[in-house]
């Protein structure tokens, strides 16, 4: 009994924190909002260390097979948990959330947090319909928070249309998969394709439909035209938020629905099952994602607009390692997503600190930045790094990220798959390294010099960009923590 | 007689739904999609899911339907706002998409022609009861997120409705 | 007799006006109703079928949907009332502050 409630620990932590935080906005004045932030901070930094108790258990499956507690969802909770602490620490003090109001960002925040581990944790299609519904929500309304802003609530309600015919969709998908094998939970339906013969056309059909809920939550073609639009509306605190945690919690469940529901343990290892083939259409999905989105950020004015597409990219990166569904693959995804939440909210955090000061999001702030005065001279180092291991250069973290990711593919036979990638890393080299190029050759427009953020920010940064190097160099502890996680 | 009252439903529901679709005013889309659900809820009691006919009619015409109703008189769209329907290359698009979906739904399934009524279902199915013990039980877990969910969800309709803080 | 197939026809069919009215319509208020026809069309299956494997874990799981199409109609119409309030139109054609 004691046992059991440690698996569940965790989301009951971050549960009560979002209860809490509603009750308490009941009878906090005006005055004292300040607290808002470190109640949320605390819940989710408990969330982590009560997910560190429950990290040696063996994998569980709990409430009528609702939910699995594993390996794998361990490492996405402290993902999660991670994202949304920066997450907190941004938002707290940035100019551009001062209007709104703090107590339900940082409730929403918590809940949407919530909503993420939940969804790493689901083992019923009702559970992950229930739980992409929730994080889907909540990230319309985040986006749409600030309130006088014409940008936010267009942003706010182009997402919420994409995203409500995508989950409609995904029903649809859902529905047919169950009358297809009358079974809901993901073990459920692959135990049933494993014995029984089913209609390929309809199986394929029910796929690509879920598969428009998960993309949408990744921002993979077909389902990536929110994005841009979105990231751009949106507070850039959130943006930073959005830009990491919901895709993490997309590829979560990704992972799960794969090798879940649509692979078979063989004596060789996990295999995709033959039925439909899984690896052509998620080849193509990534291979068109990833172009797309590097080739569109070539010609992007707005550097919220160009971290969308790059996004858009990253994601195509780790729906490749998808293709070779092997037991690798689930490594180099988790592996990537860790790196990428580093050097993506950092990127995003020195935007938020050259924006606030500067007043503007264009790339062209960054024009000269590291003759603004010797705090702009150590950012622009800070955001070099970033840059570089968004491309994937040595010896930043995205260059092991991307070698564990193309690795498996290689495993897998697909080479041409990895050759694709390598290409497309090329095409983002271009647009990644103009950023750096017009900081440190252009001359800055006005002559106005970048003051110190608050603390908690400059510190935020340069953690980030001293951890994306240190992962370059030793990635070993990681890689070893990583590779030893064992889904279901 | 079920076989009519499934033509009559069905087509009821089909016919009011295009309408939604093709009429140019607002009000009268909404009031086609009551139509539309109402049809589906007679097709649930057709399918014996008594508790969830009855939840259709409660939950979608009673507070979904209200609820647009309102948005639609709130804004008090005037007539020329209320939209050209662009049949140009996305309607096309979409005439095509829906089409090919229908056709391959369709022919899929055809195949699945087992009798409905072979089973033997007993007494409770479909009712408040059965459907309440499943909730209560083995759906435990989803139905107490439900309320999570539903709370996060009024907090931020709320936000978002609210008037910008001065 | 009625078919399984006869009531997947009628969802199939829902589901298509549901994706029709998506793509053709710019009013984000149809498009809304667009998407309540969708699901609809996907509780209307998940109960068929349900019937058809004699148990009620489609019915049961068709009452989350509704329940969270509710949410996502409250939220989504609170979205839709603040774009009115700051563009004065719900027509995603002349809706177009953000663009690349």
């Amino acid at each position: 009994m004691k046992q059991d409630l440690i698996y569940f620990l965790p989301e009951l932590i971050v549960s009560i924190t979002v209860l809490f935080l509603f009750l308490l906005d009941c009878f906090i004045g005006k005055r004292s909002r300040r607290i808002f932030p470190v109640i949320a901070f605390i819940g989710i930094a408990a969330m982590m260390l009560a997910n560190k108790s429950s990290s040696p258990l063996p994998s569980a499956r709990f409430f009528s097979d609702m939910m699995v507690f594993d390996h794998v969802s361990v490492l996405f909770k402290y993902i999660f948990g991670l994202a949304g602490l920066i997450a907190i620490v941004i938002a707290n003090g940035s100019h551009e959330l001062e209007k709104v109001d703090k107590a339900n960002y940082f409730t929403l925040l918590t809940a949407l947090v919530l909503g993420m581990m939940l969804l790493a944790n689901a083992h019923h299609f009702l559970m992950i319909y229930l739980s992409l519904e929730m994080v889907s929500l909540l990230s319309y309304i985040l986006t749409g928070s600030l309130q006088g802003s014409r940008r936010s609530s267009e942003a706010s309600l182009k997402y919420v249309i994409y995203g409500g015919v995508a989950s409609g969709i995904m029903a649809y998908g859902i529905s047919i998969l169950y009358g297809l094998t009358g079974s809901m939970t993901l073990t459920g339906v692959a135990e049933f394709l494993r014995m029984n013969a089913v209609s390929k056309t309809a199986l394929y059909t029910s796929v690509l439909m879920i598969m428009a809920g998960f993309g949408f939550k990744v921002a993979s073609v077909p389902f990536h035209m929110w994005c841009p639009d979105v990231y751009e509306g949106a507070p850039t605190p959130f943006t930073a938020f959005l830009s990491v945690g919901p895709k993490a919690a997309g590829f979560a469940v990704l992972l799960r629905f794969f090798f879940g529901a649509l692979s078979q343990t063989t004596t060789s290892g996990i295999e995709p099952i033959k039925i439909i083939g899984l690896p052509a259409l998620l080849g193509g999905l990534s291979i068109a994602t990833m172009t797309l989105g590097n080739l569109a950020a070539l010609q992007q004015k707005s550097m919220k607009r160009l971290l969308a597409y790059s996004s858009i990219a990253h994601a195509g990166y780790m729906l490749l390692a998808l293709v070779a569904l092997n037991a690798e693959a689930v490594t180099g995804v988790i592996f990537y997503l860790s790196v990428y939440l580093l050097m993506n909210l950092g990127a995003f955090l020195v935007l938020i600190i050259v924006g606030d000061q500067l007043g503007s999001e264009d790339i062209s702030v960054f024009q000269g930045l590291s003759k603004r005065g010797p705090f702009a001279a150590l950012l622009s180092i800070v955001m070099t790094v970033f840059m570089f291991s968004l491309t994937g250069i040595p010896p930043m973290a995205g260059f092991i990220g991307k070698f564990y990711l193309f690795g498996s593919v290689i495993k897998s036979g697909h080479y041409t798959l990895a050759v694709i990638g390598m290409l497309n890393s090329v095409v983002s080299l271009y647009y990644y390294i103009r950023v750096v190029k017009i900081m440190y050759f252009d001359e800055p427009v006005d002559g106005r010099n970048l003051t110190t953020p608050m603390v908690s920010h400059a510190s935020t940064v340069f953690a980030l960009a001293l951890l994306t190097i240190y992962l370059g160099l030793f990635w070993n502890g990681l890689a070893n923590i990583v590779g030893q996680a064992k889904l279901f | 007689m079920q076989l009519a009252f499934f033509y009559f439903f069905s087509g009821l529901s089909i016919l009011s739904a295009l309408f939604v679709i093709f009429f140019r005013n607002t009000l009268s889309a909404a009031i086609a999609l009551v139509v539309t659900l109402f049809g589906v809820a007679c097709l649930f009691g057709l399918l014996e899911a008594h508790f969830l006919a009855a939840m259709q009619v409660l939950v979608y015409a009673g507070a979904v339907m209200v609820l647009f109703l309102f948005v639609i008189m709130l804004m008090n769209l005037g007539r020329e706002e209320l939209l050209k329907i662009k049949l140009a290359f996305l309607g096309i698009i979409g005439v095509i998409t829906g089409v090919c979906l229908a056709i391959l739904l369709v022919t899929r399934f055809m195949g699945l022609s087992a009798p409905l009524l072979s089973l033997d279902l007993g007494v409770e199915y479909g009712t408040v009861k059965s459907v309440g013990k499943l909730l209560f039980g083995e759906y435990l877990i989803p139905f107490e997120l439900t309320s999570i969910l539903l709370l996060v969800a009024i907090i931020g309709a709320i936000t978002l409705a609210r008037k910008p803080q001065s | 007799m009625i078919l399984l197939s006869h009531y997947i026809v009628v969802s199939a069919i829902l589901f298509s006006i549901g994706v029709i009215g998506v793509l053709c319509r710019r009013n984000a208020l149809v498009i809304f109703m667009s998407v309540e026809i969708m699901l609809n069309a996907a509780n209307l299956a998940f109960i068929a079928f349900a019937r058809e494997h004699g148990g009620m874990e489609g019915q049961t799981i068709a009452f989350f949907v509704m329940a969270l199409a509710a949410a996502e109609v409250a939220v989504g119409l609170g979205i839709i009332m603040a774009v009115f309030k700051k563009q004065g139109t719900i027509d995603l054609a002349k809706i177009n502050f953000l663009k690349g």
